[in-house]
């Protein structure tokens, strides 16, 4: 088992080495090594992916590994990033040495030699070619579909694109979760500064929406030992909760409809986002001549959002919309009670959603009668 | 040698400029026509690998000296990438340019532009800068969910089509006939690619609004093609949509079958039996359009052939196998059968479809006589507006081999007087061409055979 281990390491370090400028000191030799060494490995992956106590130990080896690294508060993991990925350490290793052009000319002409042995040569490795064929075919697919095929205009939640991402933020933070107990706040918080924030909160809106159990598709079917579903996203949620500025972010950035249906989903969320919301409304101010509200500085919410935003809650089913209510109410009569328009937007507000909502149930063609707002 | 050789540099300079036109295959035009070569281009390639791998870097440039503005292009071409074997041929071509031995910097600048097109090949064609930085920010690789982006895409798809048809006002949510057709060319090269499979069964069997045929004529001659050399396994209900909506497909399945038939040497009955449900065409006949085309196609393979033999074992194996398949298909869906037999009195084919087995054997003479009568009374009558012509009757009778063997044992066997009705019917299946006096000549005979034995 030891010996085991220190391959696990060696590759680790190989697969973060492959990347630098180091491989100029390569020779066909090492390269070969590394080669069998990967193989190995995902020989050991194939044999021993289902055996419970071997595979533990391989992964608690690898957290410990990214625990000395820094753990997740510094950068990602640069080796190897879960114990899936011994699956195909080789095509890992394959790829990060053809992009690295500080491979020397015996070193790359051996790679390439191995890597693509040609049709019917013996002892040829072929499963990594017709790995690495496969892969180019299923990135030409992918990019096929993409620019001739979908749709331009879909939910964020339909896009193929944000829910693969949703699913491998997800992945990861469960990972992280069993490497390490705090693990995943710090690791959301490091993404948060490097990553482009704008995506990352749409991704976030979408891993939010996840149905509870989706495993990602490996290349040979396999249980995923350690699965509990939800981990990922209650992760997401407390971090969320306690991070009050990416909140706001969040909430300023998505549409009502996306944090309508996360609200819903995750009622964790919901007093914090009504806060906000309050937060939001207070700001805005009653312009007598114009005769509406206005923000009071250039960044506030405007009325047309807030009122968006709240239309969009009052479409929810229960539990949220009656809170939802019951705050609006309540801030109503904090406000003073008024029922004539622009002295408290809390009014203003219920007025609106109550003859939206009239107006709604004349063209659906139901009765006038006692509307539930 | 030398004529291949001069072959090779004529499908060089035409391949060069194709793939020129080509470019990315971005058009509406470059992606058809790039469909339509790509099994000629991946021989090609074969070709010139063939011819490359035991030459030197050197002596490659000096014989094609654009080889490497050749191979570049090809790989800037998604749809080449995406067939079949391409990507791999053209990856064994790139690497037969490497110099094991680089003597200057040109050389060696050679071998570094090789490795990172090939790293292009395969680093599956980033797109969005944001997606990128992403997935690298998690410590994912490309490798690590590419395959799982596929079937996300490939899912959304499958189920965007399957709904299309309920968005019967709402032309917002519907997909336009163009991006249907773009999706089907889109899918040509992808056709064997098994992740791509539940796309190609829902355009296959999505209902579309228009009244002409949207998809391609290539998707659909790809799909057979992959169905009849079993590159693809598609359910049932996705072939019969693909033969019913492209006819040529299902000629090209029954061509198919012939040739099989044709091409291999002693055909046992069993062994035609196994061709042909292999072939998935009587499940597929089930269906009366289908039953029709094939029918047909058997009918002319029959006359051209002059009634040989084998053409006849071969149409009564695959009725055998038609109705077994119709006995299994959901008594509600079943089609009358005047739908599969037109042109016959629905109370013969109601008796020629049954299976004799399944007649009590004291009944026998009973059916035979009264199948013997129905026939005659379609040839031999023409005032009642039925096709009166014998071939017709012949044809449809001839189906049915388990009835004409019966008709032959059950003259043999019996002892007594053979009755006129089975004279008929056996000299009939014989000749059905037979005017009325000859036959009768005919069944005199063969009465009289039949007594002296």
């Amino acid at each position: 088992m030891e010996s085991l281990l220190q391959y696990l390491d060696r590759f680790s370090e190989l697969l973060v080495v492959s990347r630098t400028t180091h491989v100029r000191t390569w020779d066909p030799l090492t390269v070969r090594r590394a080669l069998q060494w990967a193989r190995y490995l995902r020989h050991i992956y194939r044999r021993f992916g289902r055996h419970g106590p071997i595979r533990t130990t391989l992964e608690r080896r690898l957290h410990s590994q990214w625990r000395q690294e820094g753990g997740f508060g510094r950068g990602p993991v640069p080796g190897l990033a879960n114990f899936q990925a011994l699956g195909h350490g080789d095509v890992l290793l394959s790829l990060r040495l053809l992009e690295n052009q500080a491979l020397g000319d015996a070193a790359r002409h051996y790679l390439v030699q191995q890597l693509f042995p040609g049709p019917g040569v013996p002892d040829a490795d072929e499963t990594l070619q017709e790995s690495l064929a496969r892969l180019a075919r299923c990135g030409s697919a992918v990019h096929m579909l993409r620019f001739n095929g979908c749709r331009k205009n879909l939910n964020l939640q339909e896009d193929s694109l944000m829910k693969t991402q949703a699913e491998l933020l997800l992945e990861r933070l469960q990972e992280v979760g069993k490497a390490e107990a705090e693990g995943p706040a710090r690791f959301l918080s490091s993404l948060w500064e490097r990553l482009p924030q704008n995506n990352f909160l749409k991704v976030i809106a979408v891993a939010l929406l996840q149905p509870p159990l989706s495993p990602r598709p490996q290349e040979e079917s396999e249980p995923s030992i350690h699965k509990t579903p939800g981990e990922g996203s209650q992760a997401l949620v407390h971090w969320l909760l306690g991070n009050s500025e990416v909140f706001a972010a969040f909430c300023r950035a998505l549409p009502a409809g996306i944090l309508t249906l996360v609200t819903s989903r995750h009622p964790a969320l919901s007093p914090v986002y009504l806060g906000l919301l309050t937060d939001w409304g207070q700001r805005l101010h009653y312009d007598l001549q114009k005769g509406i509200w206005v923000e009071t500085e250039s960044q506030d919410v405007p009325w047309e959002e807030l009122h968006n935003r709240f239309q969009s809650l009052c479409q929810a089913p229960p539990p949220l919309k009656d809170k939802v209510l019951t705050a609006l109410e309540t801030c109503k009569a904090q406000d003073g009670d008024f029922e004539v328009p622009g002295l408290s937007i809390w009014t203003d507000l219920l007025l609106a959603l109550r003859s939206g909502a009239f107006r709604k149930r004349q063209v659906l063609g139901l009765s006038p009668g006692l509307s539930s707002v | 040698m030398a004529q291949d050789s001069v072959d090779l540099s004529c499908d060089y300079q035409f391949w060069m400029q194709k793939l020129s036109v080509w470019d990315q295959a971005s058009t509406l035009e470059t992606q058809q026509d790039t469909c339509l070569h790509l099994t000629q281009f991946q021989e090609f390639l074969r070709k010139m690998y063939e011819t490359l791998k035991d030459m030197n870097s050197n002596t490659i440039f000096e014989r094609f000296p654009t080889i490497d503005q050749l191979l570049a292009k090809a790989c800037w071409n998604p749809f080449i990438l995406a067939y079949d074997e391409s990507q791999k041929i053209l990856i064994w071509c790139l690497c037969c340019l490497i110099n094991k031995e680089p003597q200057n910097s040109r050389q060696s600048k050679l071998n570094s532009w090789i490795q990172g097109i090939l790293s292009h090949i395969l680093s599956a064609l980033r797109f969005d800068k944001e997606v990128a930085l992403f997935t690298q920010g998690l410590g994912y690789a490309p490798v690590d969910y590419y395959p799982g982006l596929l079937k996300n895409m490939v899912l959304s798809l499958a189920s965007e089509l399957r709904e299309n048809h309920l968005h019967g006002f709402n032309t917002q949510r519907r997909m336009t006939p163009e991006r249907l057709a773009s999706l089907s060319r889109v899918c040509v090269p992808l056709i064997t690619l098994p992740d791509v499979d539940p796309l190609v069964e829902a355009l296959l069997v999505c209902h579309g609004h228009e009244p002409q045929e949207i998809l391609q004529p290539e998707f659909f001659e790809a799909v057979n093609e992959a169905i009849l050399l079993k590159k693809i396994s598609l359910p049932m209900s996705a072939v019969v949509c693909l033969w019913l909506r492209h006819l040529p497909s299902l000629e090209k399945a029954m061509l198919h079958l012939f040739e099989k038939l044709i091409s291999s040497e002693r055909n046992c009955l069993r062994r035609i039996e196994c061709f042909i449900k292999d072939s998935s065409l009587p499940q597929a006949a089930c269906h009366p359009a289908i039953f029709r085309v094939v029918d047909e196609m058997f009918r002319c393979a029959l006359l051209e052939s002059d009634g040989a033999p084998e053409i006849i074992a071969t149409i009564q194996v695959f009725t055998q196998c038609f109705v077994e398949a119709l006995g299994k298909e959901n008594k509600q869906l079943r089609f009358a059968l005047k739908t599969y037999f037109p042109y016959t009195s629905p109370s013969l084919a109601v008796v020629l479809l049954q299976d004799p087995q399944d007649v009590p054997r004291e009944h026998w003479l009973q059916t035979l006589k009264h199948i013997s009568e129905l026939l005659r009374e379609a040839v031999e009558d023409q005032t009642h507006g039925s096709r009166g012509d014998p071939l017709e009757s012949w044809f449809l009778f001839v189906h049915f081999g388990g009835w004409a063997e019966m008709v032959a044992e059950q003259l043999l066997r019996s002892a007594a007087e053979p009755p006129a009705a089975l004279l008929w019917l056996l000299a009939f299946y014989y000749s059905p061409h037979d005017g009325r006096q000859q036959r009768a000549q005919t069944m005199m005979v063969c009465r009289g055979t039949l007594q002296a034995w």
